[in-house]
């Protein structure tokens, strides 16, 4: 006998439906990083799985004015390939390609992403950095929606109700003249898990300061959340290292202030330092 | 629960439990050995086949998944006559190969780039490779022989 069932939906509504048949203890089943992983160390801890993989609802991307929507079940590779991505939100796509390898990156999903919600999550800071929305269907129908900042809670914990499924994520294109970095800190460059991370947009007015930044690491914190108070650092400066330096200096400061000093302290204090100077020096010092 | 698919070009029928992975069913329910298990787990590219034109890795692939869908395993490569491809030789000439255990899911994840990439770059190589690990030859002639099948095939074409 299996020790759970398989049934694979044809749109999205019958997904939903399915989700919330209560005969079974489901889980969807969308690119399997991270499930099957959990599936071969713990054995399964539900009776059926319903696969999402193939669902085109949730492997759209599209951009209406200026909102730029990405369905669920997109993989990273296809966020990599899109032009429109490319243009708008290039640090999406660095923190794409930084994801595992191209075996996990053709598989892996957006949506998975944040719905596993690991701490090293590379495209969690990136989608909190956007102010995105997450989408989410429940039951007959009903939508709910909240930004990426409040669905993840912490570590492997979200707001998502039992019975939900994520269908997209929303979020307006950045300005223009928006320049953007990630940069991820890992022991090697291929699969690597992240151990720290940075995302930033930052913009220069015509005089020549930064009129717009907005400063997100992840893995620092339990929940992923924009930096402000380095965010003001960095407003109305002229850009250059100095003010890169407070800003930093400032990152880190929030951090503690978060997590307060622990062990690994020692390290990620310099740590997210360096990585906030040269994810700003990235987005602005290097040709576009 | 009957998994129906294109296995290397051609129509299957599998009898396999739903429960299991891509890779379990290929050795197990199908026969195929060319595809190996090595972490289990997505770190090492040891089971990579190609799902629909891309290398994923087939211990993280459900068996049901694949329902439908095109899949390319290690002995899908081969010509009709079943003697090696290009690739496969040119792995035998550049001294690519020395134990062989990460070699299927290596010279899969390379047809793979040139499916899409036909002119790759050795630094497009040694990404495209980057979620197959090989413990004895250091890559280099691996990236080698990639490169040469590459150049070959854009010259027959």
């Amino acid at each position: 006998m299996s020790s759970f069932d398989y049934v694979r939906p044809t749109s999205l509504a019958e997904a939903v439906e399915l989700l919330n048949d209560q005969t079974y203890q489901n889980m969807p089943l969308a690119g399997g990083t991270d499930l099957m992983v959990y599936l071969h160390h713990e054995g399964p801890t539900y009776s059926r799985l319903v696969d999402i993989s193939t669902l085109p609802d949730l492997k759209k991307i599209s951009k209406k004015g200026q909102t730029i929507t990405i369905g669920s079940g997109v993989t990273f590779t296809r966020v990599i390939e899109n032009k429109t991505l490319q243009q708008d939100v290039s640090f999406l796509i660095q923190a794409c390609r930084a994801i595992g390898s191209p075996q996990i990156r053709n598989g892996g999903t957006i949506g998975g992403n944040v719905a596993n919600a690991a701490a090293c999550a590379d495209s969690l800071p990136v989608l909190v950095c956007l102010d995105a929305s997450v989408h989410l269907l429940g039951p007959k129908g009903a939508t709910r929606e909240m930004p990426v900042s409040e669905f993840v809670l912490s570590p492997n914990e979200t707001n998502i109700n039992s019975g939900e499924l994520i269908t997209h994520f929303s979020f307006l294109a950045p300005p223009d003249g928006t320049r953007s970095a990630f940069i991820k800190l890992g022991r090697r460059n291929a699969q690597a898990i992240s151990r720290l991370t940075m995302a930033v947009m930052v913009r220069i007015d015509s005089t020549g300061k930064i009129d717009f930044a907005r400063v997100t690491p992840g893995a620092a914190t339990p929940q992923t959340s924009r930096f402000t108070a380095a965010e003001e650092v960095l407003i109305g400066q002229k850009p250059g290292k100095v003010v890169y330096e407070k800003a930093a200096k400032q990152v880190s400061e929030t951090m503690i202030e978060v997590t307060g000093r622990r062990w690994s302290t020692e390290y990620k204090e310099p740590a997210i330092q360096a990585l906030t100077v040269r994810a700003l020096q990235k987005a602005l010092d290097d040709t576009p | 629960m009957l998994i129906e698919f294109t296995l290397n070009g051609k129509a299957a029928s599998i009898e396999s439990p739903p429960d299991i992975s891509l890779l379990d069913m290929l050795r197990d329910f199908v026969g195929l050995t060319g595809t190996k298990e090595s972490c289990g787990v997505g770190e090492c590219g040891a089971c990579s086949v190609i799902l629909d034109g891309e290398i994923i890795n087939s211990c993280m692939v459900l068996a049901p998944q694949v329902i439908g869908r095109k899949v390319v395993t290690i002995e899908g490569i081969a010509g009709p006559d079943e003697k090696l491809n290009d690739m496969q030789q040119n792995f035998i000439d550049y001294g690519a190969v020395q134990c062989g255990f990460c070699i299927p899911g290596m010279i899969l994840a390379g047809e793979a780039l040139l499916m899409k990439n036909p002119e790759p770059t050795r630094l497009e190589i040694r990404e495209a490779i980057s979620g197959n690990l090989c413990r004895c030859t250091g890559y280099q002639q691996i990236v080698d022989a990639i490169e040469v099948t590459a150049k070959q095939r854009l010259k027959k074409a």
